[in-house]
């Protein structure tokens, strides 16, 4: 990037590639410079299937953010996502050596490293490590360890990995356009960012990303990341059922789910029709209203009850207090809080990112979600980078700064 | 919590073995034994029964019976099934003497031609009478082979269910997947062949060897009998880093598996696997999730491990499985051979049946009879067994629910699984829509390419 205080933020969708380019200003605030965009081909279920075509997309939404922004763009932040990325939680521990009581920054790399040894299949690999508590000598509610006294030092992380090719395409695709990928982040991260304030993280949120090929959700208890997921399944899926259950081509029922698209059953009047006009405007098949809410919310209620499930599982549900926020292209389908409220127990909103100065008025929309996320990642990274320090510091303060925030 | 059995030391000394047979019928049934006989396969005997003289001599089996010695004499039986039934009657003090002694019967047979289908039920019931558990291996005939031969097969078929405890039974017409249309018959035919003596071999294996976590014909026989007898069989094996991996890729790619789509709709699936002494935790653990994703949350998996020098660095998986359960059947049939099992088995240990959480389960000699002979685990330190409540049954549990299907888990679940079936089947081929070339997402068992309507059979429009 030409300057230090300027970040871009790549997400490769299924439905669009956007870019945005953002400013960090004096006062610690982030400024949105530019959204590029661009409709995406060559990609399924948010993992490029055909790489030449994805790479045109991809340049066609850098190019547009460049232009909007008036910035050249050398560095992303890289968001990905696809059904072949998994997470667990696991516990690294240290024990100081006889006659060292004090825990420096070494430890907290040791213990890091050693939640780490877990056995995965040897394609994947481990895309983060992300703190989630510490324990100094079983002392919980360690917020810092740095320069605390004690013998053992514990450690909680919430680990995420996947296919580590199905991760090097997306990259590849950005250095043949001659850009750097400053860091790879996995898109529900990046949207949490974008949607939650400390408050929600604290208090205990569950955010799920319902996007055009995939659904991605992560779940924040005490501040912390407590659990991630991805599942193959979005906007494109309904958009196919529709296609299949009313026998419409593709782009007609894509049409009619954003058009008419709702999830409320027992809304539309007995016999309430909706007319499919066809590019001349002529009158077409006729197919009922309620025929077309039923589609949608069976295949929407499976996502958000497999999404429960998975949250149920790991017994996570008790813990949202803030409730459950979804976001992302699907989520503007009416009445999803509804639904999304019947199946979680508890209060569902659909959210836009967080307000930020800037360009943003048009981008204030679940859509931008993760893109803008990627922005605010980079943005909290650069806050938790002190210059003077080392980079072995600067790692460490990054990783625990912003999933503690 | 290990728990070392009391019977420890008494077994130890104990040097009786379980002792198998497997008897070809028929010219396919030898040539399945041949193929098995070439890929090596120990700790079994195997013999060859056949009415046609010229097949039988071409055999590699020890022991040949050539059946309708008067009847036949020498020649086949003509795809007659009463023929070949005549044929196997007349010798049936040969075929006696060939089963007397033996625990465990597998009974291998084309069906659909005359020694095959007339033969096999009746030397499964001789097996039977003889008090051995019998478990058959069949192929049904391409249904290009015409009306006649598959209504052969399916009589036959019917007959060696009602001897058998358990049937496997291999269909040609998916078999044929395993070899391209170009491909000669003799290459078909052998490709089907490999696949049934890898599943002989997988079965016993399963039955013999030593292993880690133990699975016994009881679990084979519960796996099995549930179904329909259409058998669901993967084998796979492979070495090098990611073994694990590939090795289960394999299995699954197993014709017999559908791509392991089929696996979704098994109520329990049998997963074995075997490797040299550097097995580790982890390849174990990344094979049963990998797994798991296969199936659903009902099915239940029985892991087996096998610990076996022989394997040096290879890594093999076996699945064992059998489509659909039929819950009235399971119901009507009768099974003697089961009850006078279950009478014979130990009590249960109070720790099995009281621990609520899995718990590592270390005992010796706790195993079902057969036909009161106490079954051991040939002594070594590898034969323990380890048992853990929330995957493996306990083989009390496993035979009581065969038994007494009403109040336990099989027929609850049995009917449900069945629906889920029919709807993917129904509608697979044409509806995953433009998801159709993509890999598919599936969780929990259900694909979720195809649209939820039309697997939760919600009536729209």
């Amino acid at each position: 990037m030409a300057r230090d205080n300027i970040f871009a933020g790549l997400e490769i969708g299924t439905t669009k590639v956007c870019v945005v380019v953002a400013e960090a200003r004096h006062d610690n605030t982030l400024k949105i410079l530019g959204v590029g965009n661009a409709p995406s081909r060559g990609i399924r279920k948010g993992e490029i299937v055909d790489f030449e075509t994805a790479k045109r997309c991809v340049h066609d939404a850098i190019v547009d953010a460049e232009e909007r922004s008036d910035v050249e763009i050398s560095e992303v932040y890289l968001g990905i996502s696809g059904g072949h990325i998994r997470s667990f939680n696991n516990r690294g521990v240290v024990v100081l050596e006889e006659g060292r009581e004090e825990i420096d920054e070494q430890d907290l790399e040791d213990v890091r490293t050693n939640a780490r040894e877990v056995s995965l299949p040897m394609e994947d690999c481990v895309l983060h490590t992300i703190i989630q508590h510490y324990y100094v000598d079983g002392q919980d509610g360690v917020l810092n360890p740095l320069g605390l006294f004690g013998k053992k030092l514990e450690a909680d992380f919430h680990i995420v990995y996947g296919i580590r090719t199905r991760i090097q395409n997306a990259i590849r695709c950005v250095k043949e356009l001659e850009l750097e990928t400053a860091d790879v982040v996995i898109s529900s991260f990046a949207t949490a960012q974008a949607v939650l304030d400390k408050n929600d993280k604290q208090l205990g949120a569950l955010v799920i990303d319902i996007g055009g090929g995939t659904t991605d959700f992560v779940v924040y208890v005490e501040g912390a990341v407590k659990q991630s997921g991805v599942i193959a399944v979005g906007g494109d899926h309904i958009t196919n059922d529709l296609s299949i259950g009313l026998k419409i081509p593709s782009a007609r029922a894509e049409k009619l789910k954003i058009e008419e698209g709702d999830v409320t059953l027992g809304n539309a009047f007995p016999g309430e029709t909706i007319v499919l006009r066809d590019e001349t405007g002529f009158a077409g098949r006729e197919i009922e209203r309620e025929t077309l809410n039923q589609i949608v919310h069976c295949r929407l209620r499976e996502i958000l009850e497999i999404v429960e499930r998975q949250v149920e599982a790991d017994q996570n549900l008790n813990y949202l207090g803030a409730g459950v926020f979804i976001t992302g292209g699907s989520s503007q389908l009416r009445g999803i809080e509804h639904l999304a409220s019947e199946v979680f127990g508890m209060p569902a909103r659909t959210t836009a990112p967080l307000p930020l100065a800037g360009v943003t008025s048009a981008f204030e929309h679940p859509q931008f979600s993760t893109a803008i996320g990627l922005a605010r990642y980079a943005h909290l990274v650069h806050l938790d980078r002190p210059i003077t320090r080392g980079i072995l510091s600067r790692t460490m303060k990054r990783l625990t700064g912003i999933f503690r925030t | 919590m290990v728990q070392l059995n009391s019977q420890y030391g008494r077994e130890e000394n104990t040097s009786e073995t379980r002792k198998v047979r497997v008897i070809g019928v028929g010219g396919a049934g030898s040539n399945i034994l041949d193929r098995a006989m070439l890929d090596g396969i120990d700790r079994v005997e195997l013999a060859t029964a056949n009415t046609d003289v010229q097949s039988l001599t071409g055999s590699v089996t020890n022991l040949k019976i050539q059946l309708g010695r008067n009847l036949t004499r020498g020649l086949g039986s003509g795809g007659d099934p009463e023929l070949g039934l005549a044929a196997a009657e007349e010798c049936s003090d040969e075929i006696q003497a060939a089963i007397a002694g033996y625990d465990i019967v597998f009974v291998c047979a084309g069906l659909g031609g005359g020694t095959g289908s007339g033969a096999a039920p009746y030397i499964a019931k001789l097996a039977k009478d003889a008090g051995a558990l019998v478990l058959a291996l069949v192929t049904m005939p391409f249904t290009f082979e015409g009306r006649r031969r598959c209504a052969q097969a399916a009589a036959s078929l019917q007959l060696v269910r009602e001897y058998s405890d358990a049937v496997i039974c291999f269909e040609n017409d998916r078999m044929a997947e395993l070899a391209l249309p170009r491909m000669g018959i003799h290459e078909a035919f052998a490709a089907a062949d490999v696949t049934i003596s890898q599943s002989i071999r997988a079965m016993s294996n399963l039955l013999l060897q030593p292993g880690l976590i133990r699975l016994g014909f009881d679990d084979i026989c519960s796996v099995i009998r549930d179904g329909d007898a259409r058998a669901l069989f993967g084998f796979g094996e492979a070495e090098g880093e990611n073994r694990a991996h590939d090795a289960l890729v394999k299995a699954l790619r197993n014709p017999l598996m559908h791509r392991g789509e089929m696996l979704a709709s098994a109520v329990n699936v049998i997963v074995q696997i075997r490797g040299g002494a550097n097995v580790n935790l982890g390849e174990i653990g990344n094979v049963m999730e990998e797994l798991n994703r296969h199936v659903s949350d009902r099915t239940q998996l029985m892991m087996g491990i096998a610990i076996d020098s022989r394997m040096g660095s290879r890594l093999s998986v076996s699945l064992i499985s059998s489509l659909g359960g039929n819950p009235e059947r399971l119901a009507k049939a009768d099974y003697p051979a089961l009850e006078e099992r279950e009478r014979l088995e130990p009590a249960p240990t109070p720790t099995a049946a009281a621990l609520p959480e899995p718990v590592v389960h270390l005992q010796l000699g706790d195993e079902p009879s057969t036909n009161g002979r106490k079954i051991e685990v040939p002594p070594s330190e590898e034969a323990v067994i380890l048992e853990s409540a929330g995957n493996r049954p306990s083989g009390h549990r496993t035979s009581k629910k065969e038994v007494v299907p009403a109040d336990k888990a099989a027929p609850k679940a049995a009917p449900k699984k069945i629906e889920a079936k029919q709807e993917v089947l129904q509608f697979d081929a044409v509806s995953r829509g433009r998801f159709e070339k993509s890999e598919p997402t599936i969780i929990d068992g259900q694909d979720l390419d195809v649209p939820t309507f039309l697997r939760r059979r919600v009536k729209v429009g």
